[in-house]
């Protein structure tokens, strides 16, 4: 707030602006430039969404496992700050990506909803962290909420790759393969323009993630330094 | 070692203390049985339905009374300050996830004992021959659950409504324990032996192993004042 | 529903639910930066009381 407080403010304006760019852009080459796809048709443009939302959902999920471990390792404030601000966000960017699967699926399988594979593992993502911002919501001690939580962090950031695997297995042992292809590299046979397309969004995602991210930090700074305050002033 | 001796030292405490008081053990047992009726009544199933749906019920009635304990895990010690006495001494942090981890295991592992023949009773299974490999992937499974469960009892020990928030905290995680056991209790059912169903043993095997190593090694984080 | 049905549905929840979350982090952030500031200006008053 103090020193280096507005350089930082005028760096994440900038981010703001340079992700709003990128999202219009990605928008109109998404929606326009980008020809239909040969076997989904118009539909397949919620894709353009839909991967990126899913990237930035795990890169978050990456960053609470890493500010839960170097919270623990140094007991510094700023990593649990990052920890907390990363889980809100991959809540959000799950919880995106399974109303965007959910939308995608309607025209393409006929459904809302099937136990596929990925949509269950993406389910469970958004549970698992659901349940660690409601562990941090119901702890009073900060210190304590901000251990337990990092402990969470860390034990659900590695059973990623244990649920991973139990939910591809139990998928295919159980039910034939989906009409999805999941072998299949989703760039083989693809447009150019739609590999483009994906890729404007990529940026603008992340670059909208990190303009998130900067912001919902300094919030959860602001608000540790507002009770350490009061705490001082004895209030 | 001496990890191992203040595991057992501790687990002593808990089991002695157990009983005299019988209080989890008793309400488990029950609560496990209880719920067989329920299940009972409630899915009415046809004699060749039994086996195909007996993994999933007999391991729902096991998640619900497991979390029945470890909900009551540390109540001896949140009682009279017990933990922040238990926490001043030099014990080894990872000895007090594992006695926990031991005795909601044995806790849990007594209920199965009875409730699984009683499964195979009220639901006229009778492959009767087959219940060691069933309590085999039981036993795997549990000890999966308890680890993480007991991990999970201590992260949310100091949280409101935590009775509350522990399943919800601890079931997603809980996931590939859950369908492994079933998927493999399955399989043995229906073939009569592990055969496909070991690569699910290999993966709660898996688990088993990276949950109590994370147990002990980050178990001093979560507990500490 | 068409298929750009779908494609804006999915437009539409999306963007819509990133400008809430957008609006409401703003609202949090703000009001946290005005309680930020009148602490910081009771604590300067109470330096010049003590002076």
């Amino acid at each position: 707030m103090t020193e280096g407080g507005r350089p930082i403010k005028k760096r994440r304006g900038i981010l703001g602006a340079l992700a709003l760019i990128a999202i219009a852009v990605g928008l109109y080459w998404g929606l326009v430039i980008a020809p239909p796809d040969a076997y989904q048709g118009q539909v397949q443009r919620i894709m353009y969404l839909h991967l990126p939302s899913i990237l930035t959902a795990y890169l978050s999920y990456f960053l609470v496992f890493i500010g839960s471990g170097m919270y623990l390792w140094k007991r510094e404030k700023r990593d649990d700050i990052l920890a907390h601000s990363a889980a809100e966000l991959g809540v959000l960017f799950t919880a995106l990506t399974i109303i965007e699967g959910s939308i995608w699926g309607r025209p393409t399988w006929g459904v809302w909803w099937t136990w596929d594979a990925r949509l269950t593992l993406t389910a469970i993502l958004l549970l698992i962290y659901i349940g660690y911002l409601m562990l941090r919501s119901l702890i009073e001690d900060e210190d304590r909420a901000a251990a337990a939580a990092a402990v969470l962090g860390i034990i659900g950031f590695l059973d990623i790759p244990l649920i991973h695997m139990s939910v591809y297995w139990w998928r295919t042992l159980h039910q034939p393969p989906s009409i999805l292809q999941p072998n299949k590299a989703p760039w083989e046979n693809v447009h150019p323009s739609m590999l483009i397309a994906l890729t404007i969004n990529f940026v603008g995602f992340l670059l909208l993630y990190f303009y998130l991210l900067s912001l919902r930090y300094r919030f959860g700074e602001m608000r540790g330094e507002i009770k350490a305050r009061r705490l001082a002033r004895g209030g | 070692m001496t990890l191992l001796k203040e595991t057992y030292l501790l687990l002593w405490k808990d089991l002695l203390l157990e009983l005299r008081r019988r209080e989890s053990l008793l309400t488990m047992f029950f609560f496990g049985t209880l719920l067989l009726f329920v299940f009972h009544f409630s899915f009415d199933l046809a004699p060749e339905k039994v086996p195909e749906m007996a993994p999933a019920l007999l391991w729902l009635a096991f998640l619900f009374t497991g979390t029945l304990g470890l909900a009551q895990l540390f109540n001896a010690e949140r009682e009279n300050h017990c933990l922040d006495a238990l926490l001043l001494s030099p014990l080894d942090r990872g000895a007090l996830f594992l006695a926990k981890t031991a005795f909601n295991l044995i806790l849990m592992l007594l209920v199965e004992i009875v409730v699984i023949p009683l499964f195979w009773i009220l639901f006229n299974l009778h492959s009767w021959n087959l219940l060691p490999q069933i309590f085999l992937v039981s036993l795997l499974g549990t000890v999966g659950f308890c680890g993480l469960g007991t991990m999970m009892a201590a992260v949310t020990l100091r949280a409101r409504a935590r009775e509350l928030l522990l399943p919800l905290v601890l079931f997603p995680l809980m996931i590939p324990v859950i369908l492994a056991t079933i998927r493999c209790m399955e399989n043995i059912l229906r073939m009569g032996e592990f055969g496909e169903a070991l690569p699910w043993l290999r993966l709660l095997l898996g688990f088993d192993v990276i949950f109590l190593t994370l147990g002990v090694l980050l178990f001093d984080h979560v507990i500490e004042s | 529903m068409g298929a750009w049905g779908f494609v804006g549905l999915a437009y539409g929840i999306v963007w819509g639910i990133i400008l809430l979350y957008l609006i409401s982090l703003k609202r949090r952030y703000n009001s946290a930066q005005v309680e930020l500031d009148a602490l910081s200006s009771v604590e300067a008053t109470d330096c010049d009381v003590k002076k």
